[in-house]
């Protein structure tokens, strides 16, 4: 296994600059998540690291080596859009792409024919990909992606598309190669989707890295914190106002006081206060999500 | 098994199954049927293109024949005899005159033609000259008027190519048949890597196939997995060609007998080794530079519906190449066709026609097999570099001013 480490790469496309500047370090073993806006350069990025796509300027290394063909053919990809033959039965899919990274026969249909099983697929197996529904075709793919147990496995947008059924079927099978140890890069807009699966994370837009770390990495830097308060009462609001850096945040579609407060703000000290203004029916510190802290990395590049 | 060995192999079972390779195969050799057959069916019909010719003999003799070819044949010059056996060199020097008749009546009227292209004097000479012998035998019974109405006919082809005329027709049959199995093979082929490539582009399993091996390594696997089902296609065609037609011939033969003797070159096919060597090198070359050509071409589309855009324009030289090929048969020594035997894309049809028709120097086969092999890599050299920008090129097609720039790059 070996650590993932982009280093300052860049790539156009004549005068479009698809990635400015991009650097992060993926460990071994380990889930990680890109995020951003549509053409913020996530697919270049990913096409980079796969060797699609040479990089203009900057280093993508893999265990401190560059990334080679002989390397390349120990990673998967499953790219945005779907990659199969359609007149292609999907057993033999599956194992062509085992073949083509190094799986040799007859071990590629032994393991095609335990993808299949994995994925419910079953009574497709001789079925042309072509006649498939879009989510059993991203299955396949998904079986194609991983049918060489890969040490690097980079899913573009791997829930696009999926219904809550297939997509949880997709996040169990990328949790059974997470626990096996293969590193996963994951790129998607609907971050609940690949919150819980990720350890850490980066947000790019306009080419550039915006946020990235873990989560709790990421909310340490989040300059501010949310509290709500309850119930919506005059001298509880006077305690929040005097507050220094505090900010009256929208209301909410029930009675609560949420204020923005600077992150270290002492809020043990706010809820002294409040206690001693009045009854504190309710009082909680919210961490900033991840879609809080994706769309705040947006908003500082729009 | 390495990359290129497991995408032959998954690109060649793709095509043998497909119902386009079974398709083809079978219009094509319904198709090759047909063609060859056409010669022979068309052969009565059809008079010899080369108008021109030297007689020699007794003076009174030549006169007459003179009157008597005067509608179909332009006399250069008349001579009253040879000293020795006529050259190319001979029939150079005599303008535009392409065969020497040397007449005789000794034992009755026989007639040796000395030509470039001896496979065209034999019917037409052997007819109007029929009419001299009528004259000649002016005063004989009318049963030995119609027995002698034939009259023999010698012919040698003068660069010594061809033992007899009949080996030059058979000569002629056997370029014809191999002239339209390139053809053929080329455009299907050719049509079938372009579909592949576009298919696989369009379905982005392109993205997959280069994050895992190299593109001139892909597009050199799809490259030979087209010829080895191209080959297989060629086997089918030649075994028609040749059985069927030898089959349709015979019965042909049998029927006709009585009414024509123009044999079939069909009938008479005899292909030398040199000649499946020629074409086999041929078909290669030509085969890698179309592949290459339309595999490029394909990779710059975004719609398969935009194929037939590309395809088009390529499609050209190759049937320019065809048509310059039925030209050769007739004409395989004019210094327009040397010259087109040369050019790469149109070489490959026209120089293996001059090879089977005539005696090709060997310098201008050197030559072409030179300028067609360096030709052939500078083309896969540039269309892999195309293709491999191609195949992720999405959006608007590239300009010409930046398929140049890829090209530097």
């Amino acid at each position: 296994m070996g650590t993932l480490v982009l280093s300052n790469v860049a790539r156009s496309f004549g005068d479009v600059v698809a990635v400015r500047d991009v650097s992060f370090t993926v460990p071994p073993g380990t889930t990680f998540g890109l995020l951003g806006p549509n053409g913020a350069g996530k697919t270049t990025t990913m096409r980079m690291i796969l060797g699609i796509l040479i990089p203009d300027r900057g280093v993508v290394s893999w265990d401190g080596a560059a990334v080679t063909l002989p390397v390349r053919r120990r990673f998967g990809y499953l790219p945005e859009e779907r990659g199969l033959y359609g007149k292609l039965k999907v057993r033999d899919q599956i194992s062509y792409f085992g073949r083509l990274h190094g799986v040799p026969a007859p071990e590629d249909t032994r393991r095609a024919d335990a993808w299949i099983e994995r994925l419910g697929l079953g009574e497709y197996a001789n079925r042309r990909c072509g006649e498939l529904s879009k989510g059993n075709q991203q299955k396949v793919q998904i079986a194609c992606a991983a049918l060489h147990e890969p040490e690097l496995l980079v899913l573009d947008e791997p829930f696009s598309g999926l219904d809550p059924v297939n997509a949880e079927t997709l996040h169990s099978a990328l949790r059974t190669l997470r626990d096996a140890g293969t590193t996963l890069i994951l790129s998607s807009h609907q971050m609940w989707q690949i919150e819980d699966l990720c350890e850490s994370f980066c947000v790019i837009a306009d080419g550039t890295v915006r946020a990235s770390g873990t989560l709790a990495e990421l909310r340490d830097a989040w300059p501010t914190r949310i509290v709500e308060v309850e119930p919506v009462a005059a001298p509880l609001r006077s305690v929040l106002e005097a507050m220094p850096g505090a900010r009256r945040l929208p209301d909410a579609d029930r009675p609560t006081l949420a204020y923005e407060i600077p992150a270290d703000a002492d809020t043990a000290a706010l809820l002294r206060r409040l206690v001693a203004a009045g009854d504190v029916t309710r009082f909680e510190r919210v961490d900033p999500s991840l879609r809080d802290i994706y769309l705040r990395a947006i908003g500082a590049a729009a | 098994m390495n990359t290129i060995g497991i995408v032959f192999t998954a690109e060649f079972m793709r095509r043998i199954r497909s119902r386009a390779f079974l398709a083809g195969t079978l219009i094509g050799a319904a198709g090759i049927l047909v063609l060859t057959l056409l010669p022979t069916i068309l052969g009565g019909m059809t008079s010899s293109s080369s108008k021109n010719v030297v007689l020699v003999g007794d003076p009174a003799l030549t006169a007459q024949a003179k009157k008597a070819l005067a509608g179909d044949f332009e006399v250069a010059s008349t001579l009253p005899r040879l000293d020795q056996a006529p050259t190319a060199a001979f029939l150079d020097a005599h303008g535009k005159a392409v065969a020497v008749a040397v007449l005789t009546t000794h034992p009755g009227l026989r007639v040796t033609v000395y030509a470039r292209d001896p496979s065209q004097f034999r019917e037409s000479f052997g007819r109007d000259l029929a009419t001299v012998q009528i004259g000649l035998a002016l005063g004989v019974p009318a049963a030995r008027v119609e027995a002698s109405s034939k009259v023999p006919v010698d012919v040698h082809d003068v660069s010594g190519r061809f033992a007899d005329a009949a080996a030059a027709d058979a000569a002629k049959g056997v370029a014809y048949f191999f002239v339209i199995l390139l053809y053929l093979s080329i455009l299907l082929n050719a049509q079938s890597i372009m579909t592949s490539v576009a298919e696989e582009k369009t379905n982005r399993i392109a993205e997959l196939l280069v994050a895992t091996l190299d593109p001139s390594r892909l597009l050199a696997a799809k490259i030979l997995a087209s010829a080895a089902t191209s080959f297989i296609q060629l086997g089918v065609w030649v075994a028609t060609g040749i059985v069927g037609g030898r089959a349709v011939t015979g019965l042909l033969a049998h029927g006709a007998a009585a009414t024509s003797g123009a044999p079939s070159p069909l009938g008479t096919i005899d292909v030398s080794s040199g000649e499946i060597l020629a074409f086999l090198a041929f078909f290669a070359i030509g085969f890698t530079q179309y592949g290459v050509l339309y595999a490029a071409a394909a990779s710059l589309i975004n719609r398969t519906e935009d194929l037939g855009s590309v395809a088009g324009p390529l499609v050209i030289p190759v049937i320019i190449g065809f048509f310059l090929a039925m030209v050769a048969m007739n004409a395989p020594n004019d210094p327009r066709i040397v010259a087109c035997s040369l050019i790469p894309l149109i070489s490959p049809f026209v120089m293996f026609t001059r090879i089977a028709v005539s005696s090709v120097p060997v310098w201008q086969l050197v030559l072409s097999l030179a300028l067609n092999v360096g030709s052939a890599a500078l083309l896969a050299w540039a269309s892999g570099k195309i293709y491999r920008v191609g195949l992720l090129l999405y959006g608007r097609p590239p300009s010409l001013k930046q398929v140049i720039a890829t090209l530097r790059a």
